[in-house]
């Protein structure tokens, strides 16, 4: 269960399950750094991995069931390929646009890993990329790109035509430092990571500014790197708090409401690795006896997503599983 | 402006007290002056970090990693980048004297946090060194602690502990302790141990957490160097610290790391220090600072013995320091990107599997660095990156010889090319073949600005290849 802020609002969340284990093919994640939910509940999660083992660098599909349905994509540079996957975001004819922060490019897939098309180039013009991190698309097409290391957003049709930008480096309203994650609420505002400034920018869709929420720290409301960010049908507002280890709810207008700070109990395919090596089942017993929280939290939670049945799924970069809450508004009685 | 004579010893400061400097760098330090550079280089916290959060923005991997490559990676990257130079160097210091090594721990991620451990407090107090070392459970499973038992007693840790760590076996030809001090040296530290930790599956070992558990600590009376009592381990490090060998195996260490190459520690009873008077110098430092290894240093480093022409180029590159100088040199790997991964192994291939020493006596230093398959690594290695004109740095040096006029003789564009890479100082003979491969192609002049850079390269290269770039 997540803690609660009483007296504010009448959210709680609920721990569901959790879906993966650390894994460089497979039934697993490795570093996992963005994921995106289809309609259906099938989750591509998009793996980091690192240098020495390129292996690791793929896209896993598999439902929030953890039912794995396939895998796709390794290092390199070819095309369908990737050096440094960062984002990922599904349009409405369920393609996935994933982000390359080292090749500067968006890559375009189907759903079968088949590789449909490609766009970006390096570069601070308009149109260019230094470093794309989140993705975002609107249901009209748009594509919105964090542009990190340019501290801005940048708007491009679905095939990578320039439409616009917002955004500059700074910290005052509006501007950015190293953004990372994206999303797009209901009404089309969004919602961007500034995570150099430990807060979170809202901007109506035309890129105009219309409020800032948090500063540095780790009390309520505050942040340490903020790097993944989702927003519910309810206006709330998820916040991967990477280096504090938690997720932080808001409400609407920003008003911390409460935080999960992580309940994994073992997954599925974590038991399945287990039971192929069961020395490490009294090790774990012992480990837990120590320490029952080191697998429970959170370790880096890079990104947070809300599936179409409003199921709040938080991916951590280091223990490589998605935790999967349900969202509970009846009213807390206190 | 700093004159050529402070430019080569910032140079030298630099080489030792840090993994080497672009040319850039010494001029602009050499001009701040010597002792405020030593003064910064000693208070680490004085110049910005590493960019921790970037890094693991870049790298989630590096995060609790858990594969020792990783972990060499990581650590690579820092020797190459860090503001902190003298701190970075200092961990390696520590690394190769108090050695553990993944061969045995098998745990990437415990050799990257002792290593840590090491860069926080290497210039720290060296009573407290002692003691995160007795409490590193990457040391107290590597040396056996963890099965040293009150009933059972394990000497592996005491023994080391002494022997490597300290003491040393003797000095001036005596012994420095006895076997019954090794054996009351271990038995004070009986019940230091290794609390569960999380096996690897499925989601990744947990740090390991050292634990004391007082049942399975002998508590009853010890004679330790003399000293009797119901010694602990806190005691034994206490009696250890005030002993006049601990403060000569800590100035001898220091002297071979950062002045000049000595004999290796097996050899310490009975071969004298090649400079008594810099060794008594720094014993001095010990004790009237309480231990600090700070104050150590900054009597090494402010000393005539240091700054003297005779240590320069006297000391062989250890692996590590062939390796990361030349990439600091030529300006490679100084952002977060990819392709790192195959530098960060190269000191293995000239003998330095980092993290992962051969012995606990760890890697013998100076001449021993090289052999005919190592000495062919290491110039394969600098050569390519020295040659290779697409690279920042060696645009830099080769901008920087180009100022120098727009036709150089030979004479003046080997001098050039000795100035830009050391000051590198060269024996008659390599100077001479120098100028005679300079000789062949005439004067260098600017009119062709790539072919200029190509012979530059070559140039740069071909020092590269020198017996005396194999000194630093």
């Amino acid at each position: 269960m997540s803690t609660h802020f009483f007296g504010l609002t009448s959210r709680t969340y609920e721990y569901s399950h959790s879906v993966g284990r650390n894994e460089f093919a497979g039934t697993g994640f490795r570093n996992p750094s963005d994921m995106a939910v289809d309609a259906e509940g099938t989750v591509y999660v998009v793996n980091r991995s690192y240098e020495n083992r390129p292996d690791g660098v793929r896209v896993t599909a598999c439902t929030l069931d953890e039912q794995y349905i396939s895998e796709f994509a390794t290092y390199g540079e070819e095309d369908g390929n990737f050096i440094w996957p960062a984002g990922i975001a599904l349009d409405s004819e369920e393609r996935l646009f994933i982000t390359d922060e080292w090749l500067n490019r968006v890559t375009i897939m189907s759903k079968d890993g088949e590789f449909l098309g490609k766009w970006g180039t390096g570069g601070s013009g308009d149109g260019e990329l230094d470093r794309p991190a989140g993705i975002a698309i609107s249901e009209d097409g748009t594509v919105f790109i964090v542009d990190s290391r340019n501290s801005r957003v940048q708007k491009f049709t679905l095939d990578g035509q320039y439409l616009g930008k917002f955004g500059s480096h700074g910290s005052g309203p509006g501007e950015l430092n190293m953004p990372w994650g994206i999303d797009l609420d209901k009404e089309g505002n969004v919602y961007v990571a500034d995570w150099r400034n430990d807060r979170i920018q809202v901007f109506n869709s035309d890129g105009e500014w219309q409020a800032s929420y948090g500063q540095s720290g780790d009390g309520v409301g505050q942040f340490n790197r903020p790097n993944g960010v989702a927003v519910d049908e309810d206006g709330d507002i998820y916040v991967a708090d990477w280096l504090n280890d938690r997720v932080q709810v808001l409400a609407p207008d920003g008003r911390f409401v409460t935080q999960m700070v992580g309940d994994h109990v073992m997954s599925q395919w974590g038991k399945d690795k287990l039971l192929s090596n069961p020395d490490m089942i009294r090790q774990r017993a012992l480990a837990f006896a120590n320490d029952p929280t080191y697998e429970r939290n959170f370790a880096h939670p890079c990104a947070v997503r809300v599936d179409s049945q409003g199921r709040v799924c938080v991916l951590d970069h280091t223990r490589g599983r998605i935790q999967v809450y349900s969202k509970v508004k009846d009213p807390v009685l206190v | 402006m700093a004159d050529q004579q402070d430019v080569a010893l910032m140079a030298h400061l630099l080489r030792r007290a840090g993994f080497g400097a672009s040319r850039d760098e010494i001029e602009a330090k050499a001009a701040q002056g010597y002792d405020s550079v030593v003064e910064e280089l000693l208070n680490p916290s004085s110049v910005p970090n590493v960019e921790e959060d970037l890094l693991m923005r870049y790298m989630p991997a590096y995060h609790e990693a858990a594969a020792i490559e990783t972990n060499i990676q990581a650590w690579v990257w820092r020797m190459i980048n860090t503001p902190r130079q003298l701190q970075e160097k200092m961990a390696l210091f520590w690394h190769m004297i108090f050695c553990a090594g993944h061969s045995k721990i098998d745990s990437g991620q415990e050799m990257g946090r002792m290593i840590a451990m090491f860069r926080e407090h290497g210039m720290g107090n060296f009573r407290n060194l002692l003691w995160l070392l007795s409490t590193s459970p990457a040391m107290v499973y590597y040396l056996d602690n963890s099965e040293s038992h009150k009933e059972n007693l394990n000497e592996n840790y005491g023994r080391e502990l002494l022997e490597l760590f300290s003491l040393g076996v003797g000095k001036d030809e005596e012994f420095n302790y006895s076997e019954d001090d090794v054996k009351a040296c271990a038995r004070a530290f009986t019940g230091w141990n290794i609390a569960p930790s999380y096996p690897p599956f499925p989601y990744g070992r947990s740090p390991w957490e050292f634990r004391f558990d007082p049942a399975d600590h002998d508590d009853s009376e010890k004679t330790f160097l003399g000293e009797t009592g119901n010694l602990n381990g806190d005691d034994v490090l206490d009696i250890i610290c005030k002993q006049p060998a601990t403060a000569r195996f800590v100035a001898r260490h220091l002297y071979n790391f950062f002045v000049a190459d000595d004999v290796q520690i097996p050899a310490w009873r009975l071969t004298p220090p090649r400079d008594m008077k810099a060794i008594e110098a720094m014993e001095q430092a010990y004790f009237d600072s309480g231990y600090e290894i700070k104050a150590v240093l900054e009597v090494l480093f402010k000393s005539d013995f240091f700054k003297a022409e005779d240590v320069r180029f006297a000391k062989v590159k250890n692996p590590a320091e062939m390796v990361v100088s030349t990439m600091r040199l030529v300006g490679e790997h100084r952002d977060i990107q990819p392709g790192l991964f195959e530098f960060s192994q190269e000191p293995k291939y000239m003998g330095m599997d980092l993290m992962n020493p051969p012995t606990v006596e760890g890697w013998h230093t100076g001449r021993e660095w090289i052999d005919s398959g190592t000495l062919v690594e290491r110039i394969n290695f600098a050569a390519d990156l020295m040659g290779n004109t697409e690279l920042p740095g060696v645009q830099s040096l080769v901008g920087r010889l180009m100022a120098q006029g727009d036709s150089l003789t030979p004479d003046q564009f080997v001098a050039g090319c000795l100035d830009l890479t050391g000051p590198l100082i060269v024996t008659d003979d390599t100077l001479q073949q120098l100028r005679a491969h300079a000789s062949k192609d005439g004067n260098l002049t600017t009119a062709n600005q790539a072919e200029f850079s190509r012979r530059a390269g070559e140039m740069f290269q071909m020092i590269a290849a020198t017996a005396e770039f194999q000194f630093e």
